[in-house]
């Protein structure tokens, strides 16, 4: 998936009901479209389905999901459990987040929990990558997640989120993804200082992108979405197109042209909120079609279990547990991997 | 000197009413001071002695994403982000290298414990004054703690 090629992510936002039909019928979106998309969990704090189940349909879907996980909903235990869980059933990418405080959303009257902040959950992943759990305790067959943490480059202070950044790296996170970009000036600047840093060879910066439907919303991200800055340049020009849905999809498309010419990412990550419908025609018209081939769109079993690193092989549901005296030192590239059937719909 | 806290805290944790005053004590020095939240385990040193457990999501290793432009929290706007006065204060007293430091998970054990003597007792980090921040492994790779041969977590 991230052999030096431009990686376009996807996000999607679970049901707000136990509609499963409904992450299959999005996954059609994606599938062939984008080479990974995320699962949010709870997003904004409004309850939705859980993300670890959902990413596990996103897999029945043909896509390879990107579990998000926050540490508003969760202590350690249920986040360690969940993992596993996840990792069980074939999710193999994480993106480890604090949350949005619960005041935001559906249910403001609730506790939140925020025993690990996401720099300690990235920290515990990579500890369970290495066969330790959080108690110190071993285990025999342990996570392989690909983890990763987000990234805000517009917010101040400045120098403090590059600080945190490294935390980040520091802690095991492979992949960083960031918040929408409306404002380039300051992108710039962020991106420069993490390639001061040589943050941008250690980690897989993934830029988000945004395609808005008004003029409005962004004038909402702008008042109500703390740590947003959005430049007047695209709200003048959402205003004063004809049809401000074209114009966001237009932006959106520049806007993944620019960062693709950008020294240091290493991908875009589309999050179209309510609007998955239109990540195809973006992902088209930015010129990123086709996606290169990790596996067989049509045959999602196989997608779980071919995905990417011939290394995860080793570990893909559906083989028997591998024993971690004999897990190879090198990766096997024909290690077979049975088809995970009863994975498929 | 170690000796000598373990055998303080020892005592103190076996008459429980002294531990009760040396938590007082510290409370009575840090909740104005500081706004301590009695965690027990105190990282005022490397925050430039500003609490990060008064954030509303007590994250340790800050600040979240939300920060307002103007240096407000997104929670309470009324309030200042306290990840953001520990920067300013660490710019100020020369100490911006000391939030490298990775900050373990909060032990929920130590709450309402006082820190001092947790300190004497060897339990948690003692405070370091210095304003240097020394990680050899800060620029190198996370290593695997199982020497198996496989590297961690490896791209794909």
């Amino acid at each position: 998936m991230k052999q030096g090629e431009f990686v376009v992510c996807g996000e999607m936002g679970p049901p707000q009901g136990a509609d499963k039909a409904a992450i299959l019928r999005k996954c059609g979106y994606f599938r062939g479209v984008v080479d990974a998309v995320n699962l949010t969990d709870n997003q904004t704090a409004i309850v939705r389905m859980s993300s670890v189940m959902s990413s596990v349909f996103a897999l029945e879907g043909g896509v390879e999901p990107i579990m998000q996980m926050t540490c508003r909903d969760r202590n350690r235990l249920a986040q360690q459990s969940d993992i596993l869980g996840a990792y069980a059933a074939g999710v193999q990418n994480i993106l480890c987040l604090t949350g949005d405080y619960q005041s935001f959303g559906s249910n403001p009257d609730a506790k939140g929990v925020f025993d690990l902040d996401s720099v300690q959950l990235i920290h515990s992943v990579a500890d369970m990558n290495d066969g330790k759990l959080l108690s110190g305790e071993d285990m025999k067959v342990p996570p392989r997640m690909f983890i990763g943490g987000a990234a805000n480059p517009f917010a101040e202070p400045f120098e403090l989120r590059i600080i945190r950044l490294g935390k980040k790296i520091h802690a095991g996170a492979r992949f960083i993804q960031t918040q929408p970009v409306f404002d380039f000036p300051r992108f710039d600047r962020w991106i420069q200082a993490v390639r001061d840093e040589g943050y941008d060879e250690r980690v897989f910066i993934i830029v988000g992108v945004m395609p808005v439907k008004s003029a409005k919303a962004l004038e909402y991200m702008l008042d109500s979405v703390p740590g947003m800055s959005i430049a007047d340049e695209y709200i003048q020009r959402m205003k004063s197109a004809a049809d401000p849905k074209e114009e966001g999809v237009a932006i959106c498309v520049e806007t993944i042209k620019r960062l693709k010419e950008t020294p240091g990412v290493k991908g875009v990550h589309i999050m179209p909120v309510l609007w998955e419908s239109i990540t195809p025609r973006i992902v088209e018209e930015a010129g990123l079609l086709p996606r290169p081939i990790i596996s067989g769109p049509s045959d999602p079993a196989s997608a779980a279990c071919n995905r990417s690193n011939p290394r995860h092989q080793v570990d893909c549901p559906g083989t028997p547990a591998p024993d971690l005296t004999d897990r190879p030192g090198t990766p096997a590239p024909d290690v077979a991997c049975n088809p995970t059937a009863e994975v498929a719909p | 000197m170690s000796k000598f806290g373990k055998a303080i805290a020892a005592f103190c944790e076996k008459h429980g009413f002294l531990g009760k005053c040396a938590l007082v004590a510290e409370n009575v020095v840090k909740k104005p001071v500081f706004g301590c939240q009695d965690c027990g385990q105190c990282v005022l040193s490397y925050d430039a002695f500003t609490c990060p457990m008064r954030c509303p999501k007590q994250i340790r290793n800050g600040p979240c994403g939300g920060t307002r432009a103007d240096g407000h929290c997104e929670v309470y706007p009324d309030r200042r982000c306290v990840w953001w006065l520990i920067y300013e204060r660490s710019r100020k007293l020369g100490r911006t290298a000391k939030l490298r430091k990775y900050h373990i998970p909060v032990d929920r054990r130590f709450e309402h414990t006082s820190a001092w003597l947790n300190v004497f007792a060897g339990k948690i980090l003692p405070m370091d004054l210095s304003r240097d921040y020394d990680d050899p492994d800060w620029d190198q790779p996370r290593k695997p703690k199982e020497a198996d041969g496989q590297p961690v977590g490896e791209a794909k």
